[in-house]
């Protein structure tokens, strides 16, 4: 395992280097093909390890000493345990789908090598953030895959809107490295060590619940938060849609903005021993899965209303390692890959359809055009909205169970949770109906293709992944890292898992009546819900308010740095220096007169000084110094 | 022995006062060439005898052969340091009596100290002057012997750069 | 009779003075040269002396390293002069004054 583990990590790296490196020389076929073979052969590392991670074997091995100092010692170790071997497995898994799938779909795009490359460093960053054995290398994987997010947001670089949305997410996602870093900082100022074996084992001298704990695992949070796309800092990943679809399969859905989960179950010995931050933790969550859900009914572009929606599973997972629930937790995140990297690439194809329209209301008849991508995409809504026995049905069940078996605040999330999940039935469903079509809502004279299949191909493993994800066995493979789960007994298993079903077939009822039965209704309704519907459909006015609060005055200062202060006081200061200089260089440059012999007078001159002076505070002068 | 490093003593600064006062260069290279000579002599009492033999056959033999052909050659006509009015000459004078001052202060003061080594002239003769400073210059000198070999190579090669050189 | 160290170290620290005196008042390159070459010699004579009576052999190896050094300066120095010369620049250093700012 020791030598599987690194090249798990080096084979996408090695992709990348190739791509990098040679990507122009290489065609067009083979850059994709290495793109993915990497990760391909990632892949079969990742399942080797799994063999041997399924037979109890847990690994935590340095590799060498990146540095040394002191105290201070950073050693490149990585940690191989069943959440990160599920980790690596989901990231491999998934990334090899979405490259395959990125063959087809970036085939005619001009800079398909560099796409190529920043989608394996992107996997080789993630990989290093889930397999890295301490807080340094931990958050050089957190920065990298914030890099790699904002190259592939603004992959198309002429787009005005990418390049923005770019900028965005890095500095909302910088916000989240400098939480990390602060984190890193607080827990090596009291526990002296920042590898993960140590601290976890040292997290015990710190009193319970205490200010030190607590503000170790908010500032883990504000990581977690800024790259998980929850509130606050959410704004990013609606607009991180610009980038490429393939791109936000995997990092906007799939992985990345998974990894605040990853990070707060990997520390989940911190959260428990700081039942308030993980209260918070728990709240953020709940809040978001709402949120976002609600302006998820109220969005036009087919992929925005997507990124809304992964807000909100990702609102889940927060939710569920928040109540201490993590395998439930770790299991959303797993199924949620499948179906919602399902979801993106099918939605891709589906813009791919329409010539790059995002908006729901021009698309339509795609069973008869886009059948392969019809019926996939119907399996990912219903996976995501619960359909019993698919894998969402599985996961999202447990954590709305875990949140509602719990006291307190924790208990109104599970109520948040519930209702989320109605309307996630609801959003995705109109989203189904409006995109996908009921033939008889409207005739569309465009001829519709189905995409090649080596983009449907992916997305139908996918499909059978998003259906049959359920039966994996996730919790009991991560008893070893979070320990026994509470069992209610049936009985309460039997009506919580109804009362979900009850709640997203509200949300089904709803969005079939108001959309495919009696359009009239959704008119009639928007203009009796007048103003709330307008906030929501604004997004609760949370971009216009981050504009007023902090872009604007932001800008204002900016404006007064550089036109007041940047000139009179930086460069009046630089500038009188250089000015200061340069009249006494006008007196002091007449010495320089080119003469050898006056250069010989000087040096000469200092020669005696410079002996004189030494021998004169030795005492070897016959006149002595003191 | 007294009357003689007298004699030289004087000789020598008569000499080096004729390299520096003497208007034609060529009577300058003279007197260089009987400092050097002097020198020499005076290496010879200090049981120098490898420096003796160095110093006419690098300095008196080839330095200033070469000095007295560049002079030959380029025939250079009456220098005119002392010019009437210029005092620039002064400050040389006045640097030159203080570094002597100095020096005579710091010798009166300290004289000549340091620890003895082994190599008296008694030891020296039983294997021979130019044996010892060999085997010193090839063990415990070996380094800095080699860097000056690279210098004499450097020069060479700057020379003939040099000389190969089209006046522009 | 022993001659004292001192004479020959007052005698090196002349030969050496009249040299810099010399460097500093003359201007033709060549006997600016010799001066140099003056100095020179009254640091190996100070090499020579404090060798002997110090029984060390340090002075003599320094010494006739200085020699060398010497004679690769002298060789370089010349060849300067000579291309200073076809330059047809007057011989002297005061008005080999190109670095002046």
């Amino acid at each position: 395992m020791s030598t599987l583990a690194p090249l798990v990590l080096l084979t996408p790296l090695a992709g990348f280097l190739i791509n990098a490196l040679f990507g122009r020389m290489l065609p067009r076929r083979v850059s994709g093909w290495v793109g993915a073979g990497s990760i391909g052969l990632s892949l079969v590392f990742a399942l080797a390890i799994l063999v041997q991670v399924i037979g109890g074997e847990h690994m935590d091995q340095t590799y060498f000493t990146w540095w040394s100092s002191g105290l201070f010692d950073v050693p490149f170790n990585l940690y191989v345990d069943p959440l990160s071997t599920l980790m690596i497995l989901v990231i491999t898994v998934v990334g090899f789908l979405i490259h395959v799938y990125s063959i087809g779909y970036m085939a005619a795009d001009r800079g398909i090598s560099r796409f190529f490359a920043y989608m394996n460093l992107f996997v080789f960053a993630m990989l290093l953030l889930v397999l890295s054995g301490n807080f340094i290398w931990l958050v050089v994987g957190w920065a990298g895959v914030g890099l790699c997010s904002y190259l592939l947001i603004g992959f198309w670089y002429d787009r005005p809107a990418a390049v923005l949305a770019a900028r965005k997410a890095f500095v909302m996602n910088v916000i989240g490295d400098v939480g990390m870093v602060f984190a890193a900082f607080v827990i090596f100022l009291n526990l002296n060590v920042l590898d993960f074996g140590s601290v976890f084992s040292r997290v015990h001298q710190l009193p319970k619940g205490g200010t030190v704990i607590n503000v170790i695992c908010l500032l883990l949070l504000v990581g977690a938060v800024a790259k998980s796309a929850q509130l606050p800092l959410h704004t990013w990943l609606p607009d991180a849609m610009e980038g490429p679809t393939p791109v936000s399969a995997l990092i906007h859905a799939a992985t990345m903005v998974t990894a605040g989960v990853y990070l707060v179950a990997r520390m989940h010995l911190l959260y428990d021993w700081a039942p308030q931050a993980a209260t918070v933790v728990a709240v953020i969550g709940g809040v978001t899965a709402l949120f976002a859900a609600t302006i998820g009914m109220t969005q036009v572009d087919i992929k925005r209303v997507l990124a809304y929606s992964t807000m909100s599973q990702i609102g889940y997972m927060f939710l569920a390692v928040g109540i201490g629930a993590y395998a439930a937790g770790m299991f959303h995140f797993m199924t949620h890959a499948f179906f919602k990297a399902l979801l993106f690439m099918a939605a891709g194809n589906v813009v791919h359809a329409f010539h790059d329209d995002q908006d729901i209301r021009h698309m339509g008849q795609l069973r008869r055009g886009l059948p392969v991508t019809f019926w996939t995409f119907l399996i990912g809504t219903l996976s995501i909205s619960g359909f019993p026995l698919l894998a969402g049905f599985f996961s999202k069940d447990e954590i709305i169970r875990a949140a509602l078996s719990a006291a307190g605040i924790e208990f109104v999330m599970g109520l948040a949770a519930l209702l989320t999940a109605g309307l996630t039935a609801f959003y995705m469903f109109r989203l189904f109906i409006i995109a996908f079509g009921w033939e008889w809502l409207r005739d569309d004279p465009r001829h519709l293709h189905e995409a090649p299949p080596i983009q449907t191909i992916p997305i139908i493993i996918l499909a059978a992944g998003a259906a049959l994800g359920g039966y994996f066995p996730v919790a009991n493979f991560l008893e070893p890292v979070f320990g026994h789960a509470v069992d209610i007994g049936t009985g309460a298993f039997i009506a919580l898992a109804l009362l979900t079903l009850v709640a997203a077939g509200v949300g089904f009822a709803l969005a079939y009546l108001v959309y495919a039965r009696r359009p009239e209704l959704a008119v009639a309704w928007r203009a009796r819900l007048g103003p709330i519907a307008t906030l929501v459909e604004h997004k609760y006015y949370i971009d216009e308010l981050y504009d007023r609060v902090i872009v604007r005055p932001g800008f204002a200062l900016a404006r007064f740095l550089n036109n007041v202060f940047e000139p009179r006081v930086i460069d009046g200061t630089v500038n009188g220096v250089a000015d200061f200089f340069l009249l006494e260089s006008r007196e002091w440059r007449l010495i320089q007169t080119g003469r050898v012999r006056s250069y010989g007078l000087w040096t000469l001159g200092g020669a005696i000084g410079i002996v004189g002076l030494i021998a004169w505070t030795l005492g070897y002068l016959p006149f002595r110094s003191g | 022995m007294v009357v003689a490093f007298a004699i030289l003593a004087a000789w020598e600064l008569v000499t080096a006062a004729g390299v520096v006062a003497f208007r034609r260069p060529i009577y300058n290279a003279l007197s260089l060439v009987a400092n050097m000579l002097g020198l020499a002599v005076l290496f010879l009492m200090l049981n120098a005898q490898f420096l003796f033999a160095a110093q006419i056959i690098v300095y008196a033999g080839a330095v200033m052969v070469l000095f007295v052909f560049i002079i030959a050659l380029l025939n250079p006509g009456v220098d005119l340091t002392l010019q009437r009015g210029s005092t620039e000459w002064l400050y040389g004078i006045v640097m030159g009596v203080l570094f002597a001052a100095l020096f005579g202060a710091l010798l009166y003061n300290r004289g000549l100290t340091g620890r003895t080594g082994p190599f008296t002239p008694e030891a020296i003769s039983t294997t021979g002057n130019v044996q010892t400073i060999g085997a010193a210059l090839y063990t415990r000198f070996l380094f800095p012997v080699e860097v000056t070999s690279i210098l004499l190579l450097m020069a060479a090669v700057g020379a003939v750069y040099l000389a190969m050189r089209k006046a522009e | 009779m022993q001659i004292p160290a001192y004479s020959f170290l007052l005698l090196s620290g002349g030969i050496f003075t009249l040299g810099a005196i010399g460097f500093l008042i003359r201007r033709n390159p060549l006997v600016i040269f010799m001066c140099i070459e003056l100095m020179l010699n009254a640091v190996n004579l100070a090499f020579a002396a404090i060798s002997r009576y110090l029984n060390s052999l340090d002075g003599v190896v320094f010494a006739f390293l200085v020699i060398t050094v010497a004679a690769a300066e002298v060789v370089v120095g010349i060849a300067i002069i000579v291309q200073v010369y076809r330059a047809g620049r007057d011989m002297d250093v005061d008005e080999l004054d190109l670095m002046k700012q």
